[in-house]
């Protein structure tokens, strides 16, 4: 009798594994968010990238970013009554642009080289006070696709340097 | 008593196999953290990309290619070291060149089973390809302008294709190799110094530049008379087999890679973008933007296509989706195969004369 639980139990586990969990996490349709058409039509995310793809990850991105408690609750404890709940909170969209732009370099504080992904996976732990996203995961892809998308809307290369009314946020 | 015994020592050997998985873990940890703090000594051709582009550490950076010099955010010490290894294994990925072979480039060449293969070959002039006055090359697989246009949708793979799963594919197709981890040093490095590359010519995130990739070649940009293997033989006997050796086995010399193989245990697999069997517009555009050296430009659109369709019935390594029965027919043919050829050859007195063959031509 233990033995048959035992096997339902790791039939359970691997059904649930391979369904991707019990939660619908990975969507193929990405809902729009209130803003999403201003942002879209401000940082003409249209005309970028060959088809729809880019565009609904960088929607998506746009979603984990003003929506962070709703869309990457896996990896926070803030919900949506408590203040700073959101990337958003603390910085603008073009914040996330001159982060991507000067990622992979030497940290400090880190002590060694950090890419963006690293420095969102750290926001997660730290200011979301959360978990740490894997480097595959969707949340971090699509954060990275919405800085690409408005990196190339204000046509920064590599290592750009913010302007100086961009400084104080893109410092922090 | 002696069931406890028992126990006990299964737990006392468990534990002594978790501390020396340890223990090594550690040692491979410090030692990588060694190299990474270590100076880097640069190949003669990185030497001369870097000084060329004033690779340095300090605050701010400003190209001396441009023209109008852009102010940059500037590298670290651990930066340029980083970069200087990532254009170490982008021209010299088997550690041919180096003093301490190939663990100063991570071991670069444990995730290719081919031991000719390196970035360079493909991705010409260390990915960053000039003529004489110094502009940039359409169609010359540039690395930089592959980098900004990164994340972009790749209709081979179905995915928005990150910077490091295109240099996995890379490692798994063109080297016939294995994945590496996207975190690991060998992947950091090599977009380390894409990036700087990226910088150096000032390219804008997202723009679609020429240089990137390759300048494709489809049948509707020739006579569309066909592609003609024969054609394609006789022409690559003229103008490839004096560099690639008459089975495209490569060139190498002293033990070092002169000229990449097109065939053979040491070519690209099946699964490449590369194979004209698997996609036939990839490389007769590689060909013709890039072939001969110094002569780019020389041969027609059909004679690209009929070259590499000519190049895909030489025997070659089966890609990993190609399966176990594909992988052991392949493998009887590059055994099979170049005594054959070569046999033919002989009776066809071919004038071909490779430079310095190693290879089993």
């Amino acid at each position: 009798m233990k033995a048959i639980a035992a096997v339902a139990g790791i039939a359970a586990f691997v059904l649930i594994a391979h369904l991707s969990g019990l939660f619908p996490v990975f969507r193929s349709h990405v809902a729009a968010e209130p803003g999403w058409q201003q942002f879209r039509r401000a940082y003409q995310l249209s005309e970028f990238g060959e088809d729809g793809h880019f565009v609904r990850a960088a929607q998506n991105g746009y979603n984990v970013f003003y929506f962070t408690y709703r869309y990457a609750w896996r990896f926070t404890r803030k919900g949506e009554t408590d203040a700073h709940n959101a990337c958003a909170s603390c910085h603008r969209a073009e914040d996330l642009a001159y982060a991507f732009v000067n990622s992979d370099r030497y940290d400090a504080r880190s002590g060694k080289r950090t890419s963006f992904e690293e420095r969102v996976m750290r926001c997660f732990a730290e200011h979301m006070d959360g978990f740490v996203p894997t480097l595959y995961d969707p949340t971090v892809r699509d954060l990275r696709i919405l800085a690409r998308a408005v990196a190339h809307h204000m046509q920064l290369g590599e290592g750009a340097l913010p302007s100086a009314e961009n400084t104080w946020r893109a410092a922090r | 008593m002696a069931r406890g015994t028992l126990i006990a020592a299964n737990i006392g050997a468990i534990i002594l196999a978790a501390a020396a998985f340890y223990v090594l873990a550690e040692r491979q940890h410090a030692e990588r953290e060694a190299l990474r703090h270590a100076a880097v000594d640069l190949t003669p051709a990185c030497r001369a990309k870097l000084d060329r582009y004033g690779l340095a550490a300090s605050d701010v950076y400003r190209s001396p290619y441009l023209k109008q010099p852009v102010t940059a955010r500037g590298y670290g010490e651990a930066d340029v070291r980083a970069i200087q290894r990532g254009c170490n294994i982008v021209d010299d990925m088997q550690g041919e060149l180096a003093a301490t072979g190939d663990r100063e480039r991570w071991n670069a060449k444990r995730f290719s089973r081919s031991h000719t293969a390196s970035c360079d070959h493909c991705h010409q002039s260390l990915g960053d390809k000039q003529d004489a006055e110094g502009n940039r090359l359409v169609g010359s697989n540039s690395l930089a302008a592959s980098w900004v246009m990164a994340d972009m949708y790749d209709r081979f793979t179905g995915l928005l294709l990150p910077y490091e799963l295109r240099q996995m594919q890379c490692y798994i197709n063109s080297s016939n190799g294995f994945k590496p981890n996207a975190a690991d040093d060998v992947l950091r490095d090599v977009t380390a110094y894409t990036r700087f590359l990226s910088a150096a010519v000032d390219l804008k995130i997202g723009n679609r530049y020429p240089e990137q990739g390759i300048d494709e070649i489809p049948v509707s940009a020739t006579l569309r008379r066909g592609d003609d293997y024969v054609r394609g033989a006789h022409l690559y006997r003229e103008n490839c087999a004096r560099c690639h050796g008459p089975q495209g086995f490569g060139t190498t010399a002293g033990g070092k890679t002169v000229f990449p193989a097109l065939a053979g245990p040491n070519s690209f697999s099946l699964d490449s973008r590369m194979n004209f069997a698997r996609v036939n517009s990839v490389i007769p555009g590689f060909i013709c933007r890039n072939m001969p050296p110094n002569e780019e430009g020389r041969l027609s659109n059909q004679d690209c296509r009929d070259i590499g369709y000519y190049i895909s019935t030489l025997p070659r390594p089966a890609g990993d989706k190609q399966g176990p029965l594909a992988a052991a027919w392949q493998q009887l043919m590059m055994t099979v195969m170049p005594p054959l050829t070569g046999y033919a050859d002989a009776l066809g007195n071919s004038h071909v004369q490779p430079l310095d063959n190693d290879a089993a031509n």
